[in-house]
């Protein structure tokens, strides 16, 4: 069953189309990553299934229903910019945030989740009083603690440190696990392969990718070669067959141009220099988004 | 509507939990009739330094009696009889010649006298004051002096001269004595209330003799209670909207709530934020005078009208901000847009005035019927004392209830498209496109 489903949806505002007849479904129960540069109708996509943006043209379902007019309680919302009013206290808040949302009290679910992250401690402190961190993460509160079906986190992980990232990451692994839909946007690319088991692309409104990390990656093929060598990269230049390579300092990567030889590549290295380490691998999420919406697309996109 | 509920719960608390609302409360009414205090305390604040008035009498019959009945007013009226102390200024006449080769020069060199303080005024008088013919310049009588307009003197010699002329054109005509006192009384037209049966004996009230001050203190105090209410109650949405959006609450929100019922509940807390206030001075008001055995004076007719009208004005402008604030994307747009958005409210403190005096008159009566206007000028001139027809208030209720209902409309809509819309100042071109298109 879907939570979501997308069909040719377009939205635009004045002259900027800003999702171009977009599809897409979710299935229950998983979690599913959405990329995009910015400004690529992500967050656009995201308020389009809160119901916050009505689509232009299209229609949007979850659970199975039209959205249009009815309300969101099912689905929980963790917007890109962070909006808590300043002057109130954290538990106030999120038990606030909680009841508007669910319309029951949901003192238990918060005082579980302030403990879990925390933040108990906190919790007669005005929101004001707290860090940048601390406050995403009673944001994160908010969002989850009326226990909604489907959890919409735009950029969930943003300004935090990599202890509260795994905090994070941990709580929406248990939320899954419980039986929740986890949407989610995301720039870290590593996040994103580890945890979504969809990935989706937006690139200028139009969808670029949808598909399990592997099945993304077999669209690309096994066209990486990563290698450490002596020399390091100064060694690697003009070598025949190669399209790119991308210096990671100890480690290059040299995408293979389609059809050559790998085997061949690798003698033309070792006559050059001594080789310590080589691995014939599938494209990276980060090297795959860069294809599609770094320089390298754009240039070819200029020619 | 739980959800409405819960929302009108949060906005109503945030407001009236602070300290700066209980010391909204106390200071609002000090704030609102602090230049009706100022006045009477600085009643007793008079300059007693003496003033002195050069008169010169063309006539030959003005400056000897002017110059008496200073002295009289003078040793009555200047010290205080008690005490003793000095608590008028004492008027000082001198009577000079008229420089008949040259008026102008002499009143040039007066002039600059008054200007350096020597003098406080002084006063001409034409040759034919006592029988007025001719031009003006020769009856006529004239004070010069910094002030003169509001002058206490000029007053008084007003007051003193005119009744003398008349007492001697009296004489002239062959009356005299008490005919002659008969002839000048004047009669001062006693304001009385309505005389009134007591329902349980029957027996028939005398009127009150009623002031100025009480007939314009029921509707003065009523418009400046609306006033300050609004201004508790609505005024704040623009603000808290603004800040509500900028600030990314209201993205967080939406998630949960429907834009109409956003609004809604920041109108309806705005709505209790000011009934909560209305009610502290309306119940402290009537517990006041009941202390102090003016019930009365107590206009328990028109409470209900007053709080109907409140309610229907909160609502109207309530949602006017909240739509504008919903449009505005930094404090200097919320700051652009206060006047405009509170015209509804500050109109009607320009023109109270004239509409009391005259509430029938057809400027108040259109202007009352104006929907915008209505709840603050209606009540207005159906506390006054003067009797509006009785449809007019009904009228007005029924032409504000539908524009309210319009106003919460198109606010509405201006909402749901606003509060999302980020960048660059609110046009109005932008929302009456949103309002209308959507």
């Amino acid at each position: 069953m879907n939570v979501v489903e997308i069909e040719n949806v377009t939205k635009t505002f004045g002259s900027v189309t800003a999702v171009d007849d977009l599809s897409l479904n979710v299935p229950k129960g998983c979690i599913y990553g959405f990329i995009g540069p910015n400004g690529s109708g992500k967050t656009t996509t995201l308020r389009m299934i809160m119901n916050i943006f009505y689509p232009d043209s299209g229609i949007i379902r979850t659970f199975g229903e039209e959205m249009k007019g009815t309300s969101t309680d099912r689905i929980g919302y963790l917007p890109e910019e962070r909006g808590m009013y300043k002057k109130m206290k954290v538990r106030d808040l999120l038990l606030f945030y909680g009841e508007l949302k669910s319309g029951r009290k949901v003192n238990k679910e918060v005082d579980y989740w302030l403990d879990r992250l925390e933040l108990t401690d906190w919790g007669n402190k005005k929101i004001e009083t707290l860090s940048k961190g601390m406050g995403q993460k009673v944001q994160f509160i908010s969002t989850i603690a009326s226990k909604p079906e489907l959890i919409i986190l735009d950029e969930p992980f943003t300004g935090l440190d990599p202890v509260n990232v795994e905090v994070i990451k941990n709580a929406v692994l248990e939320l899954r696990s419980e039986g929740s839909t986890v949407i989610f946007s995301t720039h870290d690319m590593n996040v994103a392969e580890k945890m979504c088991d969809f990935i989706f692309m937006i690139f200028k409104g139009k969808k670029v990718l949808d598909g399990t990390l592997v099945s993304i990656q077999d669209k690309y093929g096994s066209d990486t070669l990563r290698v450490r060598t002596k020399g390091g990269r100064s060694t690697l230049d003009s070598l025949e067959g190669v399209d790119k390579i991308t210096d990671f300092g100890q480690l290059q990567e040299l995408r293979i141009h389609p059809g050559s030889d790998h085997q061949k590549i690798l003698s033309s290295i070792m006559a050059r220099t001594q080789i310590y380490s080589f691995e014939l691998a599938k494209p990276t999420l980060y090297d795959i988004f860069l294809r599609i919406a770094g320089p390298e697309a754009k240039e070819e996109a200029d020619v | 509507m739980c959800k409405i509920l819960r929302f009108v719960k949060r906005e109503y608390l945030a407001a009236v939990k602070t300290k700066g609302f209980i010391i909204m409360l106390l200071l609002m009414p000090v704030l609102m009739g602090g230049s009706g205090i100022a006045m009477y305390l600085l009643q007793g604040q008079v300059d007693t330094t003496d003033k002195r008035v050069v008169i010169i009498d063309r006539s030959g019959i003005v400056s000897n009696m002017v110059l008496k009945a200073a002295e009289e007013r003078n040793s009555a009226a200047v010290f205080d009889k008690e005490n003793g102390k000095k608590i008028q200024p004492a008027y000082v006449f001198e009577a000079i010649e008229a420089e008949e080769a040259d008026p102008q020069a002499q009143r040039l060199a007066l002039s600059n006298r008054v200007r350096e303080g020597n003098l406080h005024a002084f006063l001409e008088v034409g040759p034919n004051v006592l029988h007025p013919t001719g031009e003006q310049s020769v009856f006529g009588i004239k004070y010069y002096g910094k002030n003169a307009a509001i002058d206490n003197i000029r007053n008084w010699l007003n007051n003193t001269i005119n009744p003398y002329l008349r007492k001697i054109r009296l004489q002239e005509a062959g009356v005299e004595g008490a005919k002659a006192d008969e002839i000048m009384t004047w009669h001062q037209v006693q304001a009385m209330g309505l005389v009134s049966m007591d329902e349980e004996t029957g027996e028939i009230k005398e009127a009150r003799k009623t002031g100025e001050a009480e007939a314009i203190l029921v509707p003065v105090v009523l418009f400046f209670l609306m006033f300050m209410l609004v201004m508790m109650g609505a005024m704040p949405l623009l603000q808290s909207t603004m800040e509500e959006k900028t600030q990314r609450i209201a993205e967080v929100l939406l998630g949960s709530l429907q834009p109409h019922q956003f609004m809604a509940g920041k109108v309806i807390g705005g709505l209790l934020v000011s009934l909560t206030g209305a009610s502290v001075y309306v119940v402290g008001g009537i517990f006041f005078m009941n202390r102090f055995g003016l019930t009365d004076f107590i206009p328990f007719h028109m409470i209900p009208w007053f709080f109907t009208f409140l309610i229907l004005e909160i609502v109207m402008v309530g949602s006017i901000l909240a739509a504008l604030g919903s449009a505005c994307n930094d404090p200097k747009d919320a700051q652009n847009l206060t006047f405009p958005a509170m015209f509804p409210v500050f109109f009607p403190m320009f023109i109270f005035m004239p509409v009391l005096q005259e509430p029938t008159s057809a400027f108040a009566t259109w202007l009352s019927m104006f929907p915008l206007f209505t709840p603050m000028l209606m009540l207005i001139r159906k506390a006054a004392p003067v009797g509006i027809p009785a449809w007019q208030p009904w009228v007005g209720l029924i032409e504000v209830v539908l524009f309210t209902a319009f106003v919460v409309w198109v606010g509405g809509r201006v909402f749901r498209v606003g509060i999302l819309m980020q960048g660059g100042p609110p046009k109005l071109s932008n929302i009456l496109k949103w309002a209308f298109r959507g």
